[in-house]
């Protein structure tokens, strides 16, 4: 008999009209690793967010070593010995790590927090595991992979049994990913059980003693490793088979459009400052940016496209200096940007879909009559524009509320790829959308690039930099970690030079400026 | 004019004098401020307090009910809006809005009704909190000058913004209270109750509002008159920005209230226009104010900046 010490059935969860998980079923035995895998959107990180308590569920059960748990909390949850690593990390940046560990069991020595005592407990942990972590650092001074570990630290000094990693790789290196596995693998031969969650086949086939696999919202079975294959899992969760692997348009690269000169810009963070990157593109050749989330690739493509000041070096567009112009002067030299987050900058959910078609033409003559917007010229284009790129539903008077996520991607896509003049800068193009839309945002980008359109992809996501790119360019804390030909190029040596690898851009590094 | 009475030993008293209504206040709207509500309301809530202590005082002749009395009241009108703002999800600063008129409202009637009194309501019976004078001052006329005969809320004052840097940076509830402030997320999947803790921060800061307004009428004067906070309140939320809700710091934004105050109050004497001198301590607020943005602005930009190396 094997003991279940989590039992999860018939799970019915809803977000107002979003149906999240409509048929949530999980097991985890005790001692096991137990992927949920999953698209995205699939509705993983709601299934374990019930597990923990952080909403309320609408239907189903969740047991927990048999014993029937209603009205969930997080503290409940908790005391029940359930931990969970967040996709986003929990932690609150002004705040020591020490401090963060301990937030909300603090030990205490009469009113006064223990913070000795915290510190030698904490310390046990660590050394336990052998995670380096550094607890009087404030938590926006660490890295992504140290704040990953101060959430697993933080959780097992709760007493965790169960702990759930919601797609832990995903900020990850694949090299740091391995020692996470060993991380892994340490736990569950301590007696733990893990659940872990991914859209990386490769890396579930690696880890996992079962798979659950949803799609969704709905359950589509559970595997043991050995019975399974990665494109067996990748039809139960995309519901056909699917090859992403699209046929490159080789590149016959022009004149250079495109200028990066010893850039340097502001970053939030200390390791996603820019400091002095240069680069060239090409008409007619995606040059690939690569490097983990916060390298400062999101502050690199904000200073490019006017978003974020240039505190030093300068942009060339087609020979003309743009340096610190405006996001609208930039446009009209003919860049235009898919921006990384749609919700953010791509879109405006409260308006229609042609309204967000045509935003940045409204000042066009061909859509104004004076003061006022010419209606019918709005409505042809728009309409010629949900065709072209097939946008679904096809009215442009819906609201973008209504829309998936990959529809929703389109309409930006439609928008940057009908206005780009010779450069287009592509941010995360598709980041959270379904396989569909991946595959025809994908074909769309090559396109332009056939036409002699100069393309910068930034994406988080190795695969689709390797399988999009011409030349591949690694960023690593603000600084060039390696230039690369896409011929050259895989998984292991990308990986190294994410993590910093062999730095030649940092060679002769042009110190001046550092301490004006 | 003579600068050495302007400037005298007598100043340093006055100016802690205007000060620590405002600090009162201050300590108010810092404390909801750690869990990032704004209180606008604070003004409202420490006149509710104000009208409270005096009517209490006046008539039972207990200045220690008249204290409780009046952080009760505060308390319920923070009641009001933590319901309006957390369960009803009213903006925090359109109910904090409505307080403060409706404050204004409730005292003038309450006076009138009640009491009978019209603009001001002054009595011989009202008690007020007690001064502390210290024995064998008198032989020191320096330090009898500054220290002798202060309200026993004015020596409090001191121990309470110890009690709120320690009650925020030492203790478990104030931990809990600052994560809930900066990354509510991240308290809830503590296992923190994120509701919970932010009615309770409203609600404290709604007796720390009434304390402040039975100190502004029992302690500061020994009457109450219509809208006498006028605008106390407002520029204790203003010094809770220039002290980023730190006790410490808000308190000695304070302290640059009080000085205009008093020197304000000093330069009338010498036939400088009352309606200058009046505007003072709001010009101070607007320059106090924009001082502390603009830094904060200029620390902001300088620690994002990729051309400087920070240690
Ligand atoms: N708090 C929320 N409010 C509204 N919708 C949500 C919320 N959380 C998730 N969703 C929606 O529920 C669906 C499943 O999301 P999620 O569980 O995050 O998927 P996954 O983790 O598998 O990528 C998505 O359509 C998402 O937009
Ligand atoms: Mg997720």
């Amino acid at each position: 008999m094997v003991e279940n010490i989590v039992e999860m059935e018939n799970i019915i969860k809803n977000f107002g009209l979003v149906h999240a998980v409509k048929t949530g079923n999980f097991n985890l035995r005790k001692g096991e690793i137990h992927s949920l895998i999953g698209e995205n959107g699939a509705g993983k990180s709601t299934m374990m967010k019930l597990l923990y308590g952080m909403y309320p569920i609408d239907g189903g059960s969740i047991k927990v070593r048999g014993q029937l748990l209603e009205n969930l909390t997080p503290k409940i949850a908790i005391e029940n010995g359930i931990g969970m690593v967040h996709q986003e990390f929990m932690l609150v940046e002004n705040l020591t790590v020490l401090e963060n560990i301990i937030l909300g069991f603090e030990p205490t020595k009469g009113s006064v927090i223990d913070f000795d005592l915290a510190r030698k407990t904490v310390t046990k942990f660590i050394e336990q595991y052998g995670m380096n972590v550094q607890l009087n650092k404030k938590v926006h001074q660490i890295s992504v992979g140290e704040a990953q570990r101060v959430e697993i630290i933080k959780i097992l000094t709760r007493g965790a049994e169960v702990i759930i990693l919601d797609e832990p790789t995903a900020v990850l290196t694949p090299q740091e990913a391995d020692r996470l596995f060993e991380i892994m693998e340490n736990l569950k031969n301590d007696g733990k059980s893990i659940i872990f969650i991914s859209h990386k086949l490769n890396e579930v086939m690696k880890v996992s003693d079962r798979i659950t696999v949803m799609r969704h919202g709905d359950y589509m079975g559970t595997v043991k490793k050995e019975d399974t294959s990665p494109s067996e899992l990748a039809k139960m969760m995309i519901g056909r088979e699917v090859f992403l692997d699209l046929k490159k348009e080789k590149a016959t690269p022009g004149e250079v459009i495109c200028q990066v000169k010893d850039l340097w810009t502001s970053g939030n963070k200390e390791t996603s400052k820019v400091r002095g990157i240069s680069f060239d593109v090409r008409a007619g050749e995606i040059v690939g940016l690569a490097g983990i989330d916060g390298n400062g690739q999101s502050e690199l493509v904000e200073a490019i496209t006017g978003l974020r000041k240039i505190e030093k070096g300068s942009v060339t567009l087609d020979g003309k200096d743009i340096t610190n112009l405006s996001p609208k002067k930039i446009r009209e030299n003919g860049m235009t940007h898919i921006p990384e987050d749609r919700n953010l900058r791509g879109l405006n959910r409260q308006l229609t879909i042609k309204d967000n078609l045509l935003a940045s033409r409204i000042d066009d003559k061909k859509f104004k009559h004076h003061f006022l917007r010419k209606d019918s010229s709005i409505l042809e284009e728009s309409n010629n524009l949900i065709g072209e790129f097939d946008i679904r539903p096809t009215d442009p008077e819906t609201l973008l509320s209504s829309l998936s996520g990959g529809n929703a991607q389109k309409i930006v896509v439609a928008r940057e790829i009908s206005t780009v003049g010779n450069l287009l800068v592509a941010a995360q193009p598709t980041r959270g959308v379904d396989i569909g839309a991946i595959e025809s945002i994908r074909s769309i980008i090559q396109e332009q690039k056939k036409k002699g359109i100069g393309i910068i992809l930034i994406s988080a996501d190795l695969e689709e930099i390797i399988s999009l790119s011409d030349r591949i360019i690694v960023i690593h804390e603000g600084h060039i970690s390696g230039k690369i030909d896409v011929k050259d190029a895989n998984e292991e040596n990308l990986g190294l030079l994410m993590m910093g690898g062999k730095d030649t851009s940092r060679e002769g590094l042009n110190l001046e400026g550092l301490n004006e | 004019m003579d600068l050495s009475s302007i400037l005298n030993a007598s100043l340093i008293y006055a100016t802690f004098r205007s000060a620590t209504p405002i600090i009162y206040a201050a300590l108010c709207a810092s404390l909801t401020q750690q869990a990032d509500i704004l209180n606008i309301g604070t003004e409202g809530i420490m006149l509710t307090g104000a009208f409270a202590a005096v009517a209490i005082s006046y008539t039972t002749g207990s200045w220690v009910l008249a204290i409780i009395v009046a952080m009760l009241a505060g308390l319920l009108m923070a009641a009001i809006m933590a319901v309006a703002n957390i369960k009803y999800g009213a903006d925090i600063c359109a109910i904090g809005m409505g307080i403060n008129m409706f404050a204004i409202a409730i005292t003038k009637f309450l006076m009138t009704s009640v009491f009978g009194m019209r603009g001001t309501f002054s009595n011989p019976d009202i008690v007020a909190i007690p001064r502390v004078v210290i024995p064998g001052l008198e032989s020191i006329p320096f330090l009898n000058e500054v220290f002798n005969g202060w309200a026993l809320t004015e020596w409090f004052v001191i121990v309470f913004i110890v009690l709120m840097w320690f009650l925020l940076f030492k203790t478990k509830w104030g931990l809990h209270l600052r994560s809930v402030g900066q990354y509510p997320m991240a308290a809830q999947t503590a296992g923190i109750n994120v509701t919970s803790m932010k009615y309770q921060a409203i609600l404290i800061s709604g007796l720390i509002g009434g304390l402040a307004g039975a100190h502004l009428s029992l302690g500061y004067s020994r009457l109450f008159t219509e809208n006498m906070t006028n605008n106390r309140g407002f520029m204790g939320v203003a010094a809770m920005f220039f002290g980023n809700a730190h006790p410490v710091w808000t308190s000695v934004g304070c302290l640059v209230f009080g000085l205009t105050d008093s020197i304000g109050a000093r330069l009338q004497a010498y036939g400088i226009a009352a309606q200058l001198v009046l505007m003072l301590p709001y010009i101070v607020t607007i320059v106090v104010l924009s001082i502390s943005m603009v830094s904060k602005y200029y620390t902001k930009k300088r620690r994002q900046s990729s051309l400087l190396l920070i240690r």
